[in-house]
């Protein structure tokens, strides 16, 4: 039997919020919302399918019921554009590595600055389990053009690592134009990777 | 004080959520009114330009523009900043200079203390201060929920009117401001958004165009428009339709707030978004290639968003590092003007 929950007139994002908790409160696999209207629709089945639901929708009358379930088979499929990433490695773990600053450490910038790009060359040594190595803030600044390191990705990319920089952080920092290495991606590709990871390692 | 702590966007049902009508449906209220019509009328509501505009003689008009909505941030003198920044916003979008402003006030007295009232309309001053504008005047009623903004008049010259419709081919198209407002006050109503990036949110909307607007005047201008509740790909449809020509937008080149990207794919998207989407969608092409995030993000109604201005393609990169020299560290070129498909845009 699944979950129901209430959330005829609740607007955005009410809705969701009521949902989070729901799920906060007790692990459910299966839940069924009840909304009336198609923003509170849509805002519900992207934030099940966030969560790893399979996500169906009927419409009741006026109403809509948004169904998710964690294993079972699907009405009718609103959000196929994201499927869930589904991790198949039978040889050895996958690691993601995630760069958030262009230092290691707090303390010196100058010291901390010599410890990553130390790091990035370190890396390599994590073998083929090293899966991804994702740049954001100003750790993009690594696979752009003036840094040191870009060789150092270009090698690991060689490698068959994925190298990849945050799209956003590259326009914060007006360096889009100069990415020397590695794919532009984006927060949802960070997320999705995060759950395709066997660990993830952030720095 | 209690006053200190009160969260004003617990207070309404809708903050930038539902608050704007839905667009079609304002289109068929509107739809075969009989409109007075006057000659010295220059810009009027069939335009559905950002202000109206009115000829007083060979040199001058008057630009005028009216704003209001229920809070989108916690803070009451933010929001009266915002809501100032986002009513002077249509005038700069103009190309006018604005003069005076009239307050537009609806209050909960009854469970609201005065105070917050003094807040919002001491941030909306500040902004107006700023502006170089003069409040002269405004009207407050009782209501259970609290909305404000202000009738904003400016000066114009007749003959240097910055329309949204007049996208020439070839043009490049350049947004002064990060997309993604909607999405994460709906995070800040939801209490999700951490202080660091309210903080940075409340600071963009709170700033005012006119810097943008006066880095333009030197520049081949062909249109401009400015971005609020129909979202940025709402408001270029504006452009499009019922021209002779097409865009192509470039996502990856748009600046935006990258926490509304994670918020959207959770799912904490403005009811707006979606009718913007349900309006204005038939006119867009996505490719394959971009995100539902970033779709919902151009579909995201903004409060007191960038300007979009439609550049010849010489003089774009210049202006980008005009607009940039003077401040305006977002400003980038996100797409071109294309011949053909015409009145359609193409997100690549």
């Amino acid at each position: 039997m699944a979950y129901e929950l209430d959330c005829r007139g609740m607007n955005c994002p009410a809705p969701v919020l009521r949902v989070r908790d729901a799920l906060a409160k007790e692990a459910l696999d299966n839940v069924m919302v009840l909304v009336d209207n198609d923003a509170a629709r849509q805002n519900v089945s992207r934030f099940l399918e966030h969560q790893g639901f399979r996500v169906n929708c009927v419409a009741d009358g006026d109403n809509f019921r948004v169904g998710g379930t964690r294993d079972g088979t699907a009405v009718c499929d609103v959000m196929t554009e994201f499927p869930a990433v589904k991790v198949t490695r039978p040889d050895g773990r996958k690691i993601m590595v995630l760069v958030t600053s262009s230092t290691m450490g707090r303390g010196d910038d100058g010291l901390g600055e010599m410890l990553m790009f130390n790091f990035l060359k370190t890396l390599k040594e994590m073998g083929p389990d090293l899966w991804r190595v994702t740049f954001v803030n100003s750790g993009v600044s690594f696979t752009a053009e003036g840094s040191e390191a870009v060789p150092i990705l270009r090698e690991l990319a060689d490698s068959g690592v994925k190298i990849m920089a945050c799209g956003a952080c590259l326009v914060y920092f007006h360096i889009l134009d100069k990415l020397q290495v590695g794919e532009v991606t984006n927060m949802l590709e960070i997320v999705t990777g995060m759950k395709g990871a066997d660990s993830v390692v952030t720095i | 004080m209690s006053d200190k702590t009160i969260r004003l966007t617990q207070t309404v049902k809708g903050a930038g959520c539902a608050a704007k009508l839905a667009p079609g449906d304002l289109d068929r209220a509107l739809c075969g009114l009989d409109l007075p019509v006057d000659e010295n009328l220059l810009v009027g509501l069939d335009r559905a330009d950002d202000a109206g505009v009115y000829r007083i003689s060979d040199e001058l008009a008057l630009v005028q523009t009216l704003d209001f909505f229920p809070p989108m941030v916690d803070d009451p003198f933010s929001f009266g900043q915002i809501a100032a920044a986002n009513a002077l916003s249509d005038i700069y979008a103009m190309g006018g200079t604005p003069k005076t402003a009239m307050n537009i006030v609806a209050f909960p007295g009854k469970t609201m203390d005065i105070s917050v009232l003094r807040a919002i309309i001491e941030g909306g001053l500040n902004k107006l201060r700023e502006a170089g504008v003069v409040l002269v005047g405004g009207h407050t009623i009782d209501d259970s929920e609290l909305k404000y903004g202000l009738s904003v008049t400016g000066y114009i010259h007749p003959e240097r009117i910055l329309i949204k419709k007049n996208l020439q081919v070839g043009d490049r198209l350049i947004l002064t401001k990060p997309l993604g407002t909607g999405i994460v006050t709906t995070a800040i109503k939801a209490g999700i958004a951490d202080q660091e990036v309210t903080g940075r949110v409340t600071q963009a909307m709170a700033t005012l165009n006119r810097v943008a607007a006066e880095t333009l005047e030197a520049f081949e201008v062909h249109a401009c428009t400015d971005i609020t509740g129909f979202g940025f790909l709402g408001h270029l449809a504006e452009m499009v339709v019922d021209s002779e020509c097409g865009v192509r937008i470039w996502p990856d080149r748009l600046p935006l707030y990258p926490e509304a990207l994670e918020w959207a794919a959770m799912g904490f998207i403005p009811a707006g978004a979606y009718n913007n989407r349900n309006f204005r969608g038939k006119f867009v092409d996505f490719s394959a290639t971009v995100s539902q995030p970033v779709q919902d993000l151009l579909f995201d109604p903004q409060t007191s968003g960038g300007l979009l201005i439609a550049v010849a393609d010489a003089e774009a990169d210049r202006l980008v590092a005009a607009l940039q020299a003077n401040g305006i560290g977002s400003a980038a070129i996100v797409g071109e003007v294309v011949a053909q498909p015409i009145e359609r845009i193409i997100v690549e």
